[in-house]
């Protein structure tokens, strides 16, 4: 059986910054594929590149080196409104800090992205269309009654499901979440992955989240782990799709540099 | 859709970002009221710099030869007033003479009023012809005055025959005739003169024979009323009375000095016409032949605009014009830098939102919209509202003044020192337009620094700010 095909697909990812009149290099080589429907975590601790790899993979920040192919096509060699559609129609964010719009209650947080495709005439004949879907999802995730709240009213796991509302509005086949539940006590932030995870599962998307926790890994499909900038191995806890055995992405020791 | 939405929601939700728009409206309106007023001050000045000059005048130099056979122009006004008048463009024509005296005061009491202290007044005697002079100048619109500033309003009884003796004045039966005068409403008010009382003038005239001043006797005339044009300076010094008055106390009878002609349409026709009647006169030995070149504008000798006679002064308003619109851009570079300051603030307060706004798939082209529509918005609204209390301030600024003097005894506006009652506004929309889009465009100008700023920062720099 042919493995389908990543969703994201990386290869020899290098990131190096220059510090005063020397190079720090933070990513030395980094190979990594996300399929359709896994959900792969990326563990390591604090400073190892885990949240570069990820701006890397999410196409907002260039590597050095290396290359970034998103659904086939490569990221990194397109033009800055490609790409910018890229990030808006495939791919969605949820940041540990939530980072919503201070001054757009959460219906209008959750649109922002549909907004951003649009233009304005466009916008206003699909605006019922997108509120709704945004409707939908919020009072799915249990806000129906937070819905003309700004973030300051809401509680930090309520802003988290309106970042996640947010993300998912536009149907994006790739969720990228950098520590979900980073900022959350551990009820609210298990209420949070769940929601998470069931949605991730109903609509069959391709996951990388950026974690600390070890029981959060364990709730993956394929665990990554980095040190240094370099994965040191991986485990594959579910097979899913093409990602079975993945063997076309050998351990952290195979790939690291001599 | 995000770019308009967004901008409109961070100007209203920070009200940090109305100062942007309030240093945008308080230069618009404050610039409105200055043009308002400047440009007021400055038609005053133009009409007070004409008062009572008519369109052309024409001035023979009646001395000097017009060929070599020695003939000199005409010294009757008969044949140049009618080949004047024949003219198209021209509407009136009246002949006038003109002559330097004194006023001697009333039994050499001292007269406070001048300067010399020696109890004389230099003036001119303008010999003129009515109706001919009310058609060509603004004389009977002078004479028309109400009574302000407390100056006792003295106009003729009949204006068609403003040199008749008034009703009350007391003819002595026994004496010779006296002619009548009008002279300016605040001479006679410094003078302490009234209408129906005698003054002195006297006056030199040339010896026919050797060509130098000899005295003349002195002439007692009567006072038939005042006038008042728009320039000061004239109305302290220029006494009318009758051409042929005047021409008989000089001994020269149906003589004249110069002729003051009205156009129909004086800024449509000056050019040609001075062009024309120069020609015209000249191959008529009216004048003195005009030189073979001639350029619009030039002086002329014999003939001169009104503009051409007040040439330096005018010049003189045109640069106060330039220097104000330096003034004016400056006070806009001003408003735009107050557009500058809040959106670096803001650019700089909302990193976050614009990392966010890059990972959520906006553009840089887009995020440089964003920026410099909440500049240009707030401009908009600063203009607008600018232009409405602009407008509004020129059009009550006189209500406002007399307010503030008489609420606080502020007095911003001294009456004493203008020759008008009122602060002096005129509303050029045309000006009002153009600072309403140059303070639109300096503020978009002044936006597009932060908002280019916004535009490259890096998302991920921009994400990790907390």
């Amino acid at each position: 059986m042919s493995d389908p095909a990543p969703l994201i697909r990386a290869r020899g990812i290098r990131r190096s910054y220059a510090v005063g009149d020397r190079t720090l290099e933070i990513l030395h080589g980094v190979d990594l594929d996300l399929y359709p429907g896994e959900r792969l975590c990326l563990m390591g601790a604090s400073g190892t590149g885990k949240t570069t790899l990820l701006n890397i993979l999410g196409l907002l920040d260039r590597p050095t080196a290396g290359s970034v192919h998103i659904e086939g096509r490569d990221g990194w060699s397109l033009s800055v409104a490609e790409r910018a559609e890229l990030r808006n129609q495939r791919m969605g964010y949820v940041f540990q800090f939530y980072h919503l719009f201070a001054e757009l209650n959460a219906v209008e947080n959750a649109v922002l992205p549909a907004m951003i495709h649009h233009g304005a005439m466009a916008y206003m004949s699909h605006r019922k269309e997108y509120r709704d879907r945004a409707l939908d999802l919020l009072t799915r995730f249990g806000l129906a009654e937070r819905l003309k709240h700004r973030p300051g009213k809401l509680s930090g796991g309520e802003q988290q499901r309106v970042a996640i509302a947010r993300a998912l509005l536009l149907n994006p086949p790739i969720l990228i979440a950098d520590e979900p539940t980073g900022n959350l006590d551990r009820a609210t932030g298990e209420k949070v992955l769940e929601l998470l995870f069931a949605e991730q599962e109903r609509r069959g998307l391709g996951l990388l989240l950026v974690t600390h926790d070890d029981s959060l890994a364990e709730r993956c499909d394929r665990v990554i782990y980095m040190e240094d900038g370099l994965i040191r191995g991986q485990r594959v806890l579910r097979s899913v799709g093409g990602s079975t055995d993945s063997p076309e992405l050998p351990s952290g020791e195979a790939t690291a540099p001599a | 859709m995000y770019r308009f939405f967004l901008s409109q929601r961070y100007i209203r939700m920070r009200p940090i970002n109305w100062i942007g728009t309030l240093s945008i409206f308080v230069a618009v309106s404050a610039l409105i009221l200055i043009l308002a007023i400047m440009s007021g001050f400055l038609e005053k000045s133009r009409e007070h710099l004409r008062g009572h000059l008519s369109d052309l005048v024409i001035a023979p130099s009646f001395d000097i030869p017009l060929n070599s056979n020695g003939q000199t122009p005409p010294r009757a006004a008969g044949p140049i007033l009618e080949a004047v008048r024949a003219h198209p463009s021209v509407q009136a024509a009246a002949a006038q003479m003109v002559w330097f005296g004194m006023l001697v005061p009333p039994r050499g009491e001292t007269v406070l009023s001048d300067p010399s202290g020696m109890g004389m007044v230099m003036v001119s005697f303008v010999g003129v012809d009515i109706p001919d002079e009310y058609g060509a100048t603004s004389l009977r619109k002078d004479l028309e005055i109400k009574v302000e500033n407390g100056l006792p309003g003295q106009r003729p009884e009949n204006l068609d025959d403003p040199f008749a003796y008034p009703k009350d004045y007391e003819r002595d039966p026994d004496e010779r005739p006296l002619d009548c005068i009008l002279m300016g409403e605040r001479l006679a008010a410094n003078w302490g003169l009234r209408k129906g009382d005698q003054v002195e003038l006297a006056t030199a005239t040339l010896d026919p024979d050797t060509g130098s001043f000899r005295q003349a006797a002195n002439r007692t005339v009567v006072l038939a009323g005042t006038y008042r044009s728009t320039f000061n300076e004239m109305d302290l010094s220029r006494i009318y009375m009758k051409r042929e008055a005047l021409a008989d106390w000089l001994g020269r009878h149906g003589q004249y000095s110069q002729l003051v002609v009205k156009l129909r349409d004086y800024e449509r026709d000056w050019v040609q016409t001075k062009a024309d009647l120069r020609q015209e006169l000249g191959q008529r030995g009216l004048i003195h032949p005009s030189p073979k070149t001639y350029t619009p504008g030039d002086f002329g000798w014999e003939i001169q605009t009104w503009e051409d006679s007040r040439h330096s002064m005018l010049a003189a308003i045109e640069n106060e014009r330039a220097l104000l619109g330096i003034m004016l851009g400056l006070v806009l570079l001003v408003a735009g830098f107050g557009v500058f300051a809040i959106l670096s603030m803001m650019v700089s307060e909302k990193r976050r939102d614009i990392g966010i706004l890059s990972a959520l798939g906006a553009t840089p082209k887009g995020i440089l919209t964003l920026f410099l529509s909440i500049g240009g918005l707030e401009a908009l609204v600063g203009a607008f509202l600018g232009v409405v209390m602009g407008v509004y301030a020129a059009h009550n600024i006189n209500d406002f003044e007399l307010w503030l003097s008489s609420t606080f005894g502020i007095q911003i506006f001294d009456r004493k020192v203008y020759y008008f009652d009122h602060i002096p506004t005129v509303i050029e929309w045309g000006g009002i337009v153009l600072i309403a889009v140059a303070a639109v465009g300096t503020a978009l100008v002044a936006a597009a620094i932060p908002a280019l700023r916004a535009a490259y920062l890096n998302p991920v720099d921009a994400l990790r700010y907390e």
